[in-house]
């Protein structure tokens, strides 16, 4: 028996465009896009001109030193910027950026799936401000939650937490506590957004049909709200790969050991090394536009 | 089968109050009311998606008040269909069988033979997406049929049908139920429907039940004139009444008088009364009976206005300033030779004139 679970994508259908009206409003839409489009691919073009030359002429410069035969013995030599990028510490801090990310993305939407279900299906008192709290770090400064977490952790409750083992303050863990907290509320939003789109009376007709509450929720609300699930999953993880203002104020920024990606960016322009922090950058824009790409395939095309 | 006793239920400003209703064992019961009546939040109250607040619900002989939906054993469908969209046609009849974990064999030839029973074996593999109002309905039908429920709650299961096939599937569900002997409560706002589909129904308003009974009972004897209102009595007119002898007077504004049976005890018998006649109840003749049965009221009236419904044609005639339709067959218009503006005789007998309470 043929028991197809999932449907076929409903991608955007094409608007016909009429008229010269309708040529012009087309034009002037996507005029908008143009620029948007236009605006970020020169930065990062600039970004990748900047960077090439400077790799270029620090080769130069390497081979120079290399065959000079007044290069001084017991000196490291001049590092290409490819020798910088594969350095220990930026390795380290990529693979740290890769691995919390994805951690805070699965917390994440372990807290945004019932999170977002409770707000979308349960009217109680409060329902409003609670609504509004959960969009708080939304509006905040980022660095108001690494300040915030500092002072939580020197007070009693912060440091009961400590002493039970589970320190935060300058340590990996905080890296992804801070990640969570500033990435999951645009979780939660995505979420409880794909779950009011579904109605609910669907699963009312599942519990008619042998599911309790839970049932309904797994085999008919969470099959139907994936699409937003999803979306909600990537912008917890470009909102967590891409932070950088709390962790410096709540873990720091030390080499080999919470050092993630931005905070290299960070390091790199501050001792002068432009091309090093833009390298990075780049990296960073890569990554990331291959990870959204894959999660855009998988994911959501499979609806 | 289903028993509602004293059932109370407060939505927002809205309440259901004070329903009771008995729908036997293998009946098919129709339950009437304009949008917004409390029809669709009662059938929400038995499959047990809105916790009443007072009152029982038992379905056969299980208090099912505080049961789950999925304890309740009744199979519903809701006015939209609400089929799973991102499952197959097959998959959504199989999938309260699925949640029965009844064996693959079984559920296969159960959900095979269903989609044969209301025609849909051909989109097995298809999504609901793609499927037609009436496709879609017939799959839902199988959905809430293939758990085998007790009882069948339909929520004004054709009304976003076209007609040709609303009467269709209204014969096909009827079918279905004798077949099965399943018994079914059908919602609707159409009292063609309940006529087309029901052997007992009842008519809601402002969340109380006013009326159960037949179809016929409901369309020609409604016991208020909002229920006449509803069921389109036709010539629904207030008069004053008066007894005389076996017979009860009313006298309707304008001054014409119809004679009607003396009423049961319940009912008003003088003072200001509200009655209808039906318009398939009114005779036309172009010349003045000669002679009429006892109790019979003839009036004379010009021809306003002739429309022609399909199956009959209704003729709009004033009687003394008063409105009075008519309605019949078109080979019986056709030979009475009816002329807007001419001179027309109605006879009404007085069995015809029924008188309500409010």
């Amino acid at each position: 028996m043929n028991l197809q679970r999932t449907a076929p994508l409903h991608s955007g259908a094409g608007v016909p465009v009429c008229g010269r009206g309708g040529r012009l409003f087309a034009a002037s839409t996507l005029s908008v896009v143009a620029l948007f489009v236009a605006g970020w691919l020169t930065l990062i073009f600039n970004d990748v001109v900047y960077t090439a030359r400077e790799a270029i002429k620090e080769t130069r410069v390497t081979e120079t030193d290399a065959s000079h035969p007044a290069a001084v013995p017991g000196l490291p030599p001049s590092q290409t910027l490819f020798q910088k990028l594969v350095s220990p510490e930026i390795t380290s801090a990529l693979w740290l950026s890769l691995w919390t990310s994805a951690v805070t993305v699965v917390i994440g939407l372990g807290f945004a799936i019932p999170m977002g279900y409770a707000l979308s299906r349960y009217r109680f008192p409060g329902h409003t401000f609670i609504d509004s709290v959960v969009d708080l770090p939304i509006l905040l400064p980022p660095l108001v939650i690494g300040l915030s977490l500092l002072v939580f952790f020197q007070t009693a409750p912060g440091r009961l937490i400590e002493d039970l083992g589970l320190k935060f303050v300058f340590q990996k863990k905080g890296i992804i506590l801070c990640q969570f907290l500033d990435s999951a509320s645009f979780g939660i939003r995505a979420v409880k957004l794909a779950f009011d789109g579904v109605d609910p009376r669907l699963e009312h007709v599942a519990m008619t049909l042998g599911c309790g509450r839970a049932g309904a929720f797994f085999h008919v609300a969470l099959p139907l709200a994936r699409r937003g699930i999803v979306v909600g999953g990537i912008l917890i993880w470009t909102r967590a790969f891409g932070i950088f203002g709390p962790l410096m104020v709540f873990v720091g920024a030390v080499r080999m050991r919470t050092e993630v990606l931005p905070t290299t960016i960070y390091l790199e322009q501050s001792v002068g090394r432009i091309e090093v922090a833009l390298a990075v950058a780049l990296l960073m824009i890569a990554l990331a536009t291959v990870a959204l790409v894959t999660i855009r395939l998988v994911g959501l095309e499979r609806q | 089968m289903i028993c509602i006793e004293g059932l109370h239920l407060s939505v927002g400003e809205f309440a259901l109050r004070d329903v009771s209703l008995t729908v036997e064992a293998g009946e098919y019961f129709a339950l009437l009311g304009p949008s917004g009546s409390g029809k669709t939040l009662l059938l929400e109250c038995i499959c047990g998606l809105n916790r009443i607040e007072a009152g029982r619900i038992a379905i056969g002989d299980v208090d099912v008040s505080n049961l789950e939906p999925r304890q309740r054993g009744v199979g519903y469908l809701p006015q939209d269909y609400a089929l799973f969209p991102h499952r197959t046609v097959r998959h959504n009849v199989a999938f309260g069988l699925l949640r029965q974990r009844v064996r693959r064999a079984t559920l296969e030839a159960r959900v095979d033979e269903l989609m044969e029973q209301v025609g849909v074996l051909q989109l097995a593999d298809r999504l609901p997406g793609n499927l037609s109002g009436g496709e879609k309905q017939r799959v839902a039908l199988a959905r809430a049929l293939a758990v085998r429920p007790r009882v069948l709650l339909l929520d004004e299961p054709v009304s976003a049908l076209d007609e040709q096939t609303r009467d269709t599937i209204c014969r096909q569900l009827k079918a279905l139920q004798r077949t099965t002997g399943t018994t079914t409560l059908h919602v609707c706002h159409n009292f063609t429907e309940m006529l087309a589909v029901a052997d007992r129904a009842a008519v809601i308003y402002g969340g109380r039940i006013r009326q159960v009974g037949t179809p016929r009972e409901i369309l020609q004897r409604p016991c208020t004139s909002r229920v006449a209102a509803f069921v389109q009595a036709g010539n629904l007119l207030t008069a004053q009444a008066r007894l005389d002898g076996p017979w009860l007077r009313l006298t309707a504004p304008g001054g014409i008088e119809l004679i009607a049976m003396r009423p049961s005890a319940d009912a008003p018998a003088e003072g200001t009364v509200p009655f209808m006649v039906r318009p398939e109840r009114v005779a036309l003749s172009a010349t003045a009976p000669t002679t009429c049965p006892a109790g019979t009221t003839v009036l004379e009236g010009l021809v306003q206005h002739v429309a022609d419904l399909g199956p009959l044609v209704r003729v709009t005639t004033v009687c003394r300033g008063t409105e009075l339709l008519a309605s019949m067959g078109h080979r019986e218009y056709n030979g009475l030779g009816i002329v807007v503006g001419s001179r027309i005789f109605l006879a009404v007998a007085a069995e015809d004139v029924h008188v309500m309470t409010t």
